[in-house]
């Protein structure tokens, strides 16, 4: 068995090259061109960290992966890369299932996980000669191709350094290196910017958002403005549920929408209120508190445009004579968006309203079932 | 496979590892052949075994082969370099095999050093051929298996001084086996003492280093280095389950 599996090794090794052109040709045909993540779960033990996550990336789409420590990003990235096997679901990469043709699958995929995988006592450009070898990149284009990395990640000036004596920032771009080699289609950053300075962190970025051009990119962070700065869609994700997948700007207006203006006059209350109520845009006045000396704060929800309606808000007042003392909307922005999602306890309805995505209904309330079950035992 | 192969190679090549190795295995061969020389006497034959040579170098393999093959595996899951093998589009499979071979082509390295002892010999005096390339293949067949073992070993932790003194005390086990099966007490039961004799390397050995290449010995050698490649390959796959 063992002299078997020398012959067909030897044999692929022949053919690796025509394999890899034929292979990426015939995987490029418009319906395959995504990962699709079907109700992916993982237990450790009995302690589930990945909770039936489903999504997709789609073609050139810079896709975030966002939530706290601990929330199961890192074991998603593993299960989507095919390093660690998952406990249920399905994934698929180009029309390639990891688990049932992971060599088909993993050739479109390049992985840079948490700590970076360098052997520490090699060589910067012998690491990444081992790595196009390793990722059958073609003997010819090998030398092009590590230059070609080299320069994007800027670790020229280190590579005839031993990785053991680099910097932690410089050991993340070797690793990042690693993972463009071979111009995968699709590539799984898993914290990329962690452990580098202010300066390196922004190209990158820039690297990041560059790549969308060629490449699908899976992007995990804990920095939320670095997804906002660089992401197409968000994948929003605590203890192992996803508790929202959407675009930044959809999942800013669609908190936008219980906006709440704050306007402090002076003159008369009950003047006030009925100009305000009477204004388009508003919803309702929710708190009326009298400050003294004929001072009233009123807190008001908004609906639609808010700059708008606060500027209709605002010429009323003045029209009617009342003077305005304060005025402010109070947005919710990303951050709040996120902290709101992130402690919301995935409610069923909560999970429906926020898992457009999902479109397996029954999974949806299976899902919620299992949570409640395992809910139990822990309180057991 | 062979990128595996060759950074294998490189990790023991490109550092003293290897030549280290080789030159210690070199020191205590040469141990055993100073002390063959001296004990020749003044007869009109002067002749000595490197047959006999050759069970004293298995002792010398307790201490060194462990330390070959401790790294195996136990550095790939310290460095977190076992993340990028297996999400390459390579079998655990292969990698288990490409690191076998190198480790292998390490052992053919420290072998090929003893070589230089049979060439002076020869230049002096005559040396019978055919029972030191017996005794040559028999050795290679056990330090094979041995270095299989080793690596099964390191699979099973992430550090490799463990995985090296782990290697030591079971390697030391197996090369006493016969002569713990052979005592008074075990050779009361005399199943036990057939069962113990199966894993016994000592006496399949002693039939190469007569001269003889039996198939017996040669599918001994073989099914035991296949086995624990075979384990091995089980033992990582199966962390990869239960990491957590």
């Amino acid at each position: 068995m063992l002299f078997c599996d020398n012959k067909a090794v030897c044999y692929d090794g022949i053919k690796a090259p025509c394999f890899y052109f034929f292979n990426s040709d015939f995987s490029i045909g418009k319906e395959h061109l995504m990962i699709t993540i079907e109700n992916l779960t993982k237990y450790y033990g009995s302690n589930r960290a990945v909770n039936h996550i489903s999504f997709t990336i789609n073609d050139n789409e810079i896709l975030g992966f966002l939530g706290p420590n601990g929330a199961g990003k890192s074991t998603t990235m593993n299960m989507i890369a095919g390093y660690l096997p998952m406990s249920d679901g399905k994934v698929t990469i180009n029309g390639a299932d990891v688990t049932k043709e992971p060599l088909k699958a993993k050739r479109n995929l390049g992985y840079l996980p948490e700590i970076p995988p360098v052997y520490p006592d090699m060589k910067v450009h012998e690491y990444l000669s081992f790595c196009a070898g390793l990722k059958k990149v073609p003997v010819g284009k090998r030398k092009s191709e590590i230059d070609r990395v080299m320069g994007l990640l800027k670790i020229k000036d280190v590579k005839g350094k031993l990785i053991r004596n680099l910097s932690k920032g410089y050991k993340q771009r070797v690793g990042f290196a690693q993972a463009l080699l071979g111009d995968p289609k699709f590539l799984i950053l898993d914290e990329p910017t962690v452990g580098l300075d202010p300066n390196q962190v922004a190209e990158v970025r820039e690297l990041i958002k560059s790549l969308k051009k060629d490449h699908s990119v899976i992007f995990s962070s804990h920095i939320l403005s670095e997804v906002s700065a660089v992401c197409d869609r968000v994948v929003i994700i605590n203890k192992g549920d996803i508790r929202a997948i959407d675009t930044i700007e959809n999942l800013e207006k669609s908190f936008t929408v219980s906006l709440v203006l704050h306007i402090k006059i002076k003159g008369s209350k009950g003047k006030a209120a009925s100009i305000i109520e009477m204004t388009k845009g508003v919803r309702e006045i929710t708190a009326v508190d009298d400050e003294g000396d004929g001072v009233y704060s009123f807190t008001v929800q908004l609906e639609g445009d808010s700059d708008s309606v606060r500027d209709s808000v605002m010429a009323e007042c003045l029209k009617n004579g009342i003077s305005i003392i304060e005025i402010y909307t109070d947005r919710p922005n990303l951050e709040s968006v996120f902290i709101e999602l992130i402690n919301r306890p995935a409610k069923k309805d909560g999970l429906r309203e926020l898992l457009d995505e999902m479109p397996d209904e029954s999974g949806d309330s299976d899902e919620t079932e299992d949570e409640d079950e395992t809910e139990e035992k822990e309180d057991e | 496979m062979f990128p595996i192969y060759k950074k294998e190679l490189q990790s023991f090549f490109y550092t003293p590892f290897a030549y280290a190795m080789a030159m210690l295995f070199m020191l205590l061969f040469s141990l055993s052949f100073s002390t063959g020389i001296a004990k020749l006497d003044n007869s009109h034959t002067w002749a000595f075994s490197f047959t006999e040579m050759f069970y004293s170098v298995i002792l010398y393999f307790i201490f060194l082969l462990p330390i070959l093959t401790m790294r195996t595996f136990a550095d790939e899951r310290k460095n977190g370099t076992e993340v990028l093998l297996m999400t390459s589009p390579v079998s655990t499979g292969r990698i288990v095999i490409a690191k076998f071979l190198a480790n292998i082509t390490v052992y053919l390295f420290m072998l090929a050093g003893t070589v230089i002892f049979p060439i002076i010999t020869a230049i002096k005096g005559e040396v019978v051929m055919s029972q030191l390339i017996c005794a040559y293949i028999g050795i290679f067949f056990w330090g094979a298996m041995y270095i299989a073992l080793g690596m099964l070993i390191s699979a099973f932790t992430e550090n490799s001084i463990i995985a090296a003194i782990i290697g030591e005390v079971v390697m030391f086990a197996l090369l006493f086996v016969d002569d713990f099966a052979n005592t008074p007490f075990i050779s009361q039961y005399p199943a036990i003492k057939k069962f113990l004799y199966a894993f016994a390397a000592q006496p399949r050995f002693s039939y190469f280093s007569e001269g003889f290449i039996r198939l017996s010995d040669l599918t001994f050698f073989l099914s035991a280095i296949i086995v624990l490649l075979i384990w091995t390959y089980i033992v990582i796959e199966k962390r990869r389950w239960n990491r957590g």
